[in-house]
């Protein structure tokens, strides 16, 4: 009952929060086809713009021709990288470090460079592409990172890439665990295309001497796609506005805060207007693509005239997880208590301006859940052609798996069951030095066991009556939620309904479902009583992070119901207390309120009635228990999460996942027999949508251990498989049923104590680890057929 | 009490699907030029102006589709994909384009009772055949459960997919209206979530089919 600061944290019954099958607030819209993202907008008279794409791993333009692309009929205008009207924007929101909002150099295959071109329809932005007359210097490219580890290799970024600014103090938690630093001021300075970066904790030396022997052990992870599903798009507009100074933007399209547009135009927030509710998937990939900023400009450019950009698939076939190479020692004891731990990672640091989230995040990561202390990460980070990394925290769990691995190699070595030694070197749950068993990792461990029939048993020594291998594996994972956020709520009793004004965005985590859920627990209001008010330029921001980062904020929402409710209250029983009514200069005889002689202390509201609590049968409706508009307001921190300040070095919640594969060692296929999740999130908020989630991070997880992957031809640094065809994501008949058990502890400090489940799920080495107890063989993910019989000596 | 105004309930949905279906122009409101902008007062002008302006361009072409049951003459582009002109020019937005070469099925419309991928078939080529939408589909009644289920069991996520989905499930269903777990999952495996809601389909389509075969909403 982690929840101790704030209003009814301790709340024993539930009648909204926690129940399943609540349709979502913008279901029936995504269902029929009505809910428009940035990519359905079509507005009459509208110009269609594209941006010249780089075909070149790594390439400069030195000069376009564009009469014969401007001859083209209904071609409107090409814009150069050197047109002035670049330099009237500011960055974009992620936009990061660039010479011009529009560059000349491309830095991977398909980026936009050089030019954009306008025109009356998509089909003569694609004829007059083609007519550009472009003189490209193709540049020296690093897709392969031992080839970018050559000293003598040209360096690709030029000195306008120095990341010697991103040397020095690091931040620091308020409990002294530093994070997300990109470099440290001892690291040695960058040679070439290599940094490098270490981070120490503990003697190292000190936890050699501790172990009986050392175990070393790899673990690779390779690229994996996201794919925003909805094509980035944007249509854009300037008007006059006989109301407002200056002109105004329409952007339809370009979801998110319309302060990030009106900071790159350089106008008032109020002299912008903002279209579009639906986001489309977003998996914490955040940054907001050309097509969805451009379009202002060059509506300026052809005097204000719509204009509409929209990415194709191929062009949105951006990289979420970077590839990375790490080699593990870890210092054991003879009874497996992990002594030391020595990471050395070879990772990509992807085109410039990349999400370094992936790169450089130590923090997330397993090795702080053990009781080891002394662990050293040392990180040599390449900068490469490969591709544009967006920012994506979805991923960054996958580091979590440098431990499962661990604890699998541990297990086979010593002939231990690996949740015995999970269990013996994962610390407590207030410091690595705490040895009590964590609640919530022992009842979902001990769940998961039973559920599983978890019997253990050594790599390659069990077949299936079908003959095939049999194998099983386990990971555990705190759940590292975004309580390091300030949230902010808005409720209005307005009309005698609560109204909940939000900009959206729909993303698809059911945030505003889950925070309505929870003002109606805290109203005594069913959940299609409040009012959800969409509007972009209400405050509220669905941004949340995730169920784990919408735990967080629903206690910020918590905490504003609340807040109204008080007022609701106080403000029926100074209303009853009034005998006339006035209506202008007339007064008339109010019929007395049955609240009259109360206060609020003694009332409450419950199923659409604020009634005496002493004597329910005295009431009045809701919807007459005031006539007053009352706001309330409540923004802030809730209570930080164990992860946000200590990074795994204490524990609130825990969750655990089990995977039963078959693996056919003649054909190399594997089949996924059982998939199992037995979670505690605290408290669940809104089950279906929670559910729905484990099924997501099952999604990703079995795609990239078991399908994707993303191919470069080394010789000329392009994509060979950027498109949906060749790249596989999972289908219907891929995706393996996941069992979910759910436990509720309430030991987050979320609402209620929730603490979310979202991020901590996705992994890149469970189904691989199983495939290893199964078959004896450590394979590189994706574990497709031919790898499997490559890795069996088989071919 | 509440309410909201961007589709909260199947029937506030359906009303803007019914709109929108409503709203399709059964004949061009105005023609013009798609590269130049003239405006023509018919297609024979159109045409005579292509060959006289635009010599070297293929002239627009005059199509009547059935969409939804509604018979609309339509002059448009001849390299228009259906996807394209389901947008453009009927306003319908409920076919998404997710893959750009049919292998996500985020397009999928029915044409004469069969799933058939809009972004793939060049709209040109659809005069005479019956097209059905998700907005279509959104307007009958029969499919209330259909779309019930899939809102409840949270078969989205970002929704973007969902249209697609439906679509697929709804042909599935005018084939074989009572599936097996199975024969849904094989049915709908042309159709990709990036959100990984696929394990979800199944759940709600065989939750509707008790519903249907109960008589909801029939």
């Amino acid at each position: 009952m982690a929840d101790l600061t704030g209003a009814n944290g301790q709340r024993e019954n539930f009648r909204v929060v926690g129940k399943p099958n609540i349709p979502g607030l913008t279901s029936y819209a995504m269902a029929t086809g009505i809910a428009k993202f940035g990519s359905d907008f079509n507005v009459p008279g509208m110009l269609f713009a594209k941006m010249l794409r780089s075909p070149y791993s790594h390439s400069r333009v030195l000069s376009i021709d564009t009469a014969a692309a401007l001859a083209i009929p209904g071609v409107v205008d090409v814009v150069l990288w050197n047109d002035p009207i670049f330099k009237e924007i500011g960055s974009g929101p992620l936009s990061g470090k660039k010479s011009s909002y529009l560059p000349n150099e491309a830095h991977c295959e398909g980026a936009e460079v050089g030019a954009v071109v306008i025109a009356e329809s998509e089909g003569l932005c694609d004829e007059a592409l083609q007519a550009l007359i472009v003189e490209w210097e193709q540049l020296p490219f690093i897709v392969d990172l031992k080839k970018g580890l050559d000293p003598d290799f040209p360096t690709i970024r030029g000195p306008e890439w120095d990341e010697s600014d991103t040397y020095g103090p690091t931040s620091v938690t308020s409990e002294g665990h530093t994070w997300m630093a990109t470099h440290y001021p001892e690291d040695p300075r960058k040679v070439g295309n290599v940094s490098w970066t270490t981070k120490i904790e503990g003697d190292l030396e000190a936890g050699w001497a501790e172990a009986d022997f050392i175990l070393e052990y790899d673990v690779n992870l390779h690229d994996v796609v996201s794919l925003l599903p909805n094509p980035q798009a944007s249509v854009a507009w300037w008007t006059d506005n006989m109301y407002k100074p200056g002109k105004t933007l329409r952007i339809e399209g370009a979801v998110g805060r319309r302060g990030m547009i009106a900071n790159m135009y350089k106008v008032p927030d109020d002299n912008v207007i903002q279209e579009g509710l639906f986001q489309g998937g977003k998996y914490c990939d955040w940054g907001l693509r050309m097509a969805q900023e451009i379009t202002p400009l060059l509506s300026k450019r052809v005097g204000g005239r719509p204009v509409r950009c929209c990415n194709t698939r191929e062009e949105n076939f951006d990289m979420c997880v970077n590839e990375r190479h790490a080699h593990i020692k870890l210092g054991v004891t003879k009874d497996g208590l992990i002594t030391a731990v020595e990471d050395n990672s070879l990772l990509d640091h992807g085109a410039p301006n990349s999400s370094e989230m992936t790169v450089y995040d130590r923090d997330w990561n397993g090795y702080y859940s053990l009781k080891c202390e002394n662990i050293v990460q040392k990180y040599t980070v390449v900068d490469s052609n490969r591709g544009f990394m967006h920012t994506c925290g979805q991923f960054v769990p996958y580091s979590w798996d440098m431990v499962t691995v661990g604890i699998a190699v541990l297990a086979e070595k010593l002939n231990k069951d690996p949740t015995d030694l999970a269990r013996l070197n994962i610390h407590g749950p207030d410091s690595q030095k705490d040895t009590r068993p964590v609640p919530s990792f022992e009842a979902c461990l001990e769940e998961g066991k039973r559920l599983m029939n978890w019997n253990w048993h050594k790599a390659g020594t069990k077949r299936l009556p079908d003959g095939r291998l049999h194998g099983a594996s386990f990971r555990y994972q705190m759940c590292p939620r975004h309580a390091f956020m300030k949230y902010f709520c808005k409720l209005e009793y307005r009309g005698g309904v609560v109204h909940f004004p939000t900009q959206g965005p729909i993303a698809g985590w059911f945030g505003t479902e889950c925070f309505t859920m929870i003002a109606a627990e805290e109203l005594g209001l069913n959940f299609e009583d409040i009012c959800v008010d969409y509007d972009y330029r209400a405050e509220h921001t669905d941004e949340a992070g995730g169920s784990d980062g919408v735990t967080g904020h629903g206690w910020i929402v918590k905490e504003c119901a609340n807040l109204l409710k008080k007022k609701i209250l106080e403000s029926a029983v100074k209303e009853a207390q009034i005998e006339v009514m006035r209506f202008g200069p007339m007064e008339m005889p109010k019929p007395p309120s049955p609240l009259k002689g109360y206060t609020a202390d003694e009332l409450d509201i419950m199923d659409g009635k604020v009634f005496v609590k002493a004597d329910p049968s005295v009431f009045v409706p809701f919807s007459q228990a005031t006539s007053e508009t009352i706001s309330a307001d409540y923004g802030g921190n809730s209570p930080k999460s164990a992860w946000a300040t200590t990074f795994g070095r204490r524990f609130d919640t825990m969750n655990t996942s089990w995977c039963e594969v078959a693996v056919d060692d003649e054909t190399g296929e594997v089949e996924i027999l059982k998939y199992m999740v037995v979670a505690d999130p605290g408290k669940v908020i809104r089950r279906t949508s929670l559910e729905s989630q484990i099924d997501q991070v099952v999604f990703f997880s079995q795609g990239c251990q078991l399908l994707e992957e993303y191919i470069m031809d080394p010789e000329t640094g392009v994509k060979l498989n950027g498109n949906m065809v060749d790249y596989r994501k999972p289908t219907t008949l891929d995706v393996p049923v996941v069992d979910k058990e759910i436990l509720e502890l309430r030991s987050g400090d979320g609402a209620y104590g929730a603490s979310g489940i979202a991020h901590n799920l996705a992994n890149s080495h469970l189904i691989i680890t199983a495939i290893h107890n199964a078959t004896g063989v450590w394979v590189d993910p994706p574990a497709t057929p031919d790898r499997m019989l490559k890795a069996l000596g088989k071919c | 009490m509440g309410n909201n105004q961007v589709g909260i309930t199947l029937k506030s949905a359906s009303e803007q699907a019914a709109a929108t279906i409503a709203a399709m122009p059964v004949r061009p409101k105005t023609i013009r030029c798609p590269i130049c902008q003239q405006l023509c007062l018919t297609y024979a002008d159109l045409a005579e102006h292509y060959a006289s302006e635009h010599p070297d361009s293929v002239a627009p072409t005059a199509v009547t589709l059935n969409v939804n049951g509604i018979n609309c003459n339509l002059i448009f582009e001849p390299h228009l994909t259906l996807k394209q002109v389901l947008q453009y020019h009927l306003g319908l937005i409920g076919a998404k384009e997710m893959c750009d070469r049919g292998a996500c099925g985020s397009c999928t419309v029915i044409m004469d009772g069969k799933p058939a991928l809009s972004c793939n078939i060049l709209a040109s080529e659809c005069e005479g055949k019956i097209i059905e939408t998700v907005e279509g589909i959104a307007v009958i009644p029969k499919w209330k459960p259909l779309i019930d289920e899939y809102c409840k069991w949270d078969a989205m996520q970002c929704g973007y997919c969902t249209p697609g989905f439906l679509v697929a499930a709804k042909a599935l269903l005018d084939r074989n209206p009572n599936p097996t777990e199975y024969e849904i999952n094989d049915a709908l495996s042309g159709n990709i979530c990036i959100c990984g809601t696929q394990p979800r389909h199944s759940q709600a389509i065989l939750e509707a089919v008790k519903l249907m075969a109960e008589g909801s909403d029939i």
